[in-house]
């Protein structure tokens, strides 16, 4: 299946997109995702930093997921860095 | 009753007063109010601006979650603001507006403490800081990787935050 994955804040320095394709099997856990990224990011952006992935977390429009779950049925998901509101 | 927002400044900028306003009630004697700005310098760097990011409909799922706790905590009287700037903001702008309204001040107090550290611990929301020589750097922040619940510990979070 295909994930459209929207980027915030360090991300963003990635790709100004701000969005990146991906795609994994259609039976895909979070965790497969993150993998997928790891793979997009070491490949297509320069000086991306894994350990930034390792602490960031992946959600859907509606709640943060661990990596345990399954992918969201469209598909539509977010990396979500170390956040720093406030 | 709460409020939920989001304001992008070049809509326009938090309000304070309006904060209390909405929070008020005849039957309240406590209003507790926390007005975030942007501070002329961090970590011994001259910061001239601040850029907020977010992810909107989380966030704003977020602060739902984090006023519902609160009223949990506090009681259903409890009156909550809860609004949050976006964009670029320069020095002394308000960042983060939160008030709460209660019928005395000890649940006033702790109310508000409990919604920002919520909000800063668990809201998808970075910040990145713009520096006189021209740098820029996004901020170090709380990983929600490892937070196991939407509230962090108030006293004990997971790393240093400036105040």
């Amino acid at each position: 299946m295909k994930i459209e994955l929207r980027l915030f804040g360090a991300f963003r320095d990635y790709d100004p997109s701000a969005l990146v394709h991906l795609e994994v099997a259609d039976d895909a856990r979070v965790a497969d995702v993150r993998a997928a990224l790891d793979a997009h990011g070491r490949a297509q952006w320069p000086g991306f930093q894994p350990a930034l992935l390792q602490r960031s977390a992946l959600a859907s429009e509606d709640a943060v997921l661990r990596d345990h779950e399954t992918v969201p049925h469209d598909g539509r998901m977010a990396v979500l860095p170390p956040v720093s509101g406030g | 009753m709460t409020s939920c927002a989001i304001v992008d400044i070049v809509q326009a900028a938090l309000d304070p007063v309006a904060a209390i306003d909405f929070v008020s009630d005849p039957g309240f004697g406590g209003i507790a109010l926390f007005a975030g700005r942007v501070r002329d310098l961090n970590h011994g760097r001259v910061v001239t601006g601040v850029s907020y990011d977010m992810f909107d409909a989380l966030a704003l799922r977020g602060f739902e979650a984090i006023a519902a706790d609160a009223h949990a905590a506090f009681g259903p009287r409890l009156k909550l603001f809860i609004a949050h700037a976006r964009g670029r903001l320069s020095v002394g702008d308000f960042a983060v507006v939160i008030a709460a309204g209660t019928p005395h001040r000890d649940e006033a107090f702790r109310a508000c403490r409990q919604v920002i550290e919520a909000v800063k611990h668990s809201s998808p929301i970075w910040k990145q800081e713009h520096y006189a020589d021209g740098d820029s750097v996004w901020s170090e922040g709380c990983s929600l990787c490892e937070a196991s619940a939407p509230q962090a510990d108030i006293e004990h979070g997971p790393h240093r935050h400036s105040p």
